[in-house]
C-alpha cells in the first residue's frame, strides 16, 4: 500500500514539476515576443518582409512552371479534337487503338505458340500409337512382366 | 494545398521568431536573415504545395537544416560541437537544486511586480533575452521550439532530428539553467 502511495506521490510531483516547467516556458517565450514587440528593428523587419515577398514570388512561379505541362497536354488534346474536325473523333479512339496493338499481337502469338505445341503432342502421339500397332508384338506383352523383365535382362 | 494567402500568412508569423531564433544560433543578424530567406524559399519552392497545418514542422525542419548547412560552409564545426559538449557535461548544477520550489517562486506575481518595479520592463525582457542566449544551443533549440513555437515533444525531436527523451531533457536543463539565472537577477518572466 506503502508501495502505492509513493508511486502516485512520484507521479504527481512529475506532472506537477511538467506543468510547472511548461507555465514557465511559455512565460519566457512571451516575454520574447512582448520583446520584439516593444523594441521593433525596422532594418530587420524590412530585409524580412522582403524575404518573404521573394519565398512567395518564387512559389507563384512554381505553382505557374507545374501548372503549365498539364495545361499544354490539354491544349495539344483540343488541338488534335479541332484538327479532326466536327466529325473527326475517330483519332482519339485510332490513338487508343494503336496503344492496344502489341498487346494484341502478344496475345495472338502466345495463342499461336500454344496451338503448335498442342499439334506437335498429339502427331507425337499418333506416331507412338501407330508404331505399336503396326509392330508384330502385340501392346499388351509391354503389360506382362515377364517380358519387361526380359526387356531388362537383355540390354547390355 | 496552402493556398497563397495561407502561406503569406504563416511566414508573416513566423518570419520574426525564426531571425530570432535563428540569429541566437549564429550570432550574425546579416547570416541569420539570409538563413531565414533561404528556408523560406526552399520551403515555398518544395513544400508551398503541402496543407496549411503541415508547414510549421516542414519550415522549422528547413530553418534547422539551413543553419547547419550554415555553418558547415562557414567551416566553424569545432564552434558547433564545443557549443554541443558543453550541455553534455556542465549541466551537473547539484542535487540540491528544487526546481519545484523555484518555478513556483519565480510564478508568483508579486515576484514579478517588485522585478518590473526595480528595473522596468523592458530591462527585464533584455535580461530573460540575454539568458536564452547564453543557453546550451540544443537546450535553447528544444526550450523554443516547444515553448515559442508550440511544437508537441514529437514534433520538436522531428525537428532537432533527437529522441523525444532528449527533447525533454534538453527542455528540462534550460528551464532549470533560465529559472536559476533569472532568479539570481531577481527577475522573473
Amino acid at each position: 500500500m506503502n508501495t502505492i502511495n509513493n508511486s502516485t506521490k512520484g507521479f504527481d510531483a512529475a506532472a506537477r514539476a511538467d506543468r510547472l516547467m511548461a507555465r514557465f516556458g511559455r512565460r519566457v517565450a512571451a516575454a520574447l515576443s512582448e520583446q520584439q514587440a516593444r523594441q521593433p528593428r525596422h532594418d530587420i523587419d524590412e530585409r524580412l518582409r522582403f524575404a518573404r515577398e521573394q519565398a512567395l514570388a518564387r512559389a507563384r512561379e512554381t505553382h505557374r512552371l507545374t501548372a503549365a505541362p498539364a495545361a499544354v497536354m490539354l491544349g495539344g488534346a483540343g488541338a488534335a479534337a479541332l484538327a479532326a474536325g466536327p466529325g473527326g473523333d475517330e483519332a482519339p479512339w485510332w490513338l487508343r487503338l494503336s496503344s492496344l496493338l502489341p498487346l494484341a499481337v502478344l496475345l495472338a502469338g502466345l495463342l499461336l505458340i500454344d496451338h503448335h505445341y498442342t499439334q506437335s503432342q498429339i502427331e507425337a502421339a499418333v506416331e507412338v500409337d501407330a508404331a505399336l500397332l503396326t509392330d508384330d508384338l502385340p501392346p499388351e506383352a509391354y503389360s506382362d512382366p515377364g517380358f519387361v523383365e526380359y526387356l531388362k535382362s537383355a540390354r547390355p | 494545398m496552402a493556398t497563397d494567402k495561407e502561406l503569406s500568412d504563416f511566414l508573416k508569423n513566423v518570419e520574426k521568431r525564426a531571425f530570432k531564433r535563428t540569429a541566437y544560433t549564429v550570432r550574425n543578424d546579416d547570416a541569420a536573415l539570409d538563413i531565414v530567406q533561404d528556408s523560406m524559399i526552399r520551403l515555398s519552392e518544395k513544400y508551398g504545395d503541402r496543407p496549411a497545418e503541415e508547414l510549421p514542422l516542414v519550415f522549422q525542419r528547413i530553418l534547422s537544416n539551413a543553419t547547419m548547412d550554415w555553418f558547415r560552409r562557414q567551416k566553424v564545426r569545432n564552434a558547433v560541437l564545443v557549443n554541443l559538449s558543453e550541455f553534455e557535461g556542465a549541466d551537473d548544477d547539484g542535487g540540491d537544486f528544487d526546481l519545484l520550489e523555484l518555478l513556483d517562486l519565480s510564478s508568483q506575481s508579486s515576484a514579478t511586480e517588485s522585478a518590473a518595479d526595480s528595473v522596468g520592463r523592458l530591462q527585464i525582457l533584455e535580461l530573460i533575452d540575454g539568458e536564452v542566449s547564453r543557453l546550451p544551443t540544443r537546450q535553447r533549440e528544444a526550450f523554443l521550439l516547444r515553448y515559442w513555437e508550440e511544437l508537441d515533444v514529437a514534433e520538436t525531436a522531428a525537428v532537432m532530428g533527437c529522441s523525444e527523451g532528449s527533447v525533454k531533457t534538453h527542455c528540462s536543463r534550460a528551464v532549470h539553467a533560465l529559472a536559476k539565472a533569472l532568479r539570481a537577477k531577481g527577475v522573473s518572466p
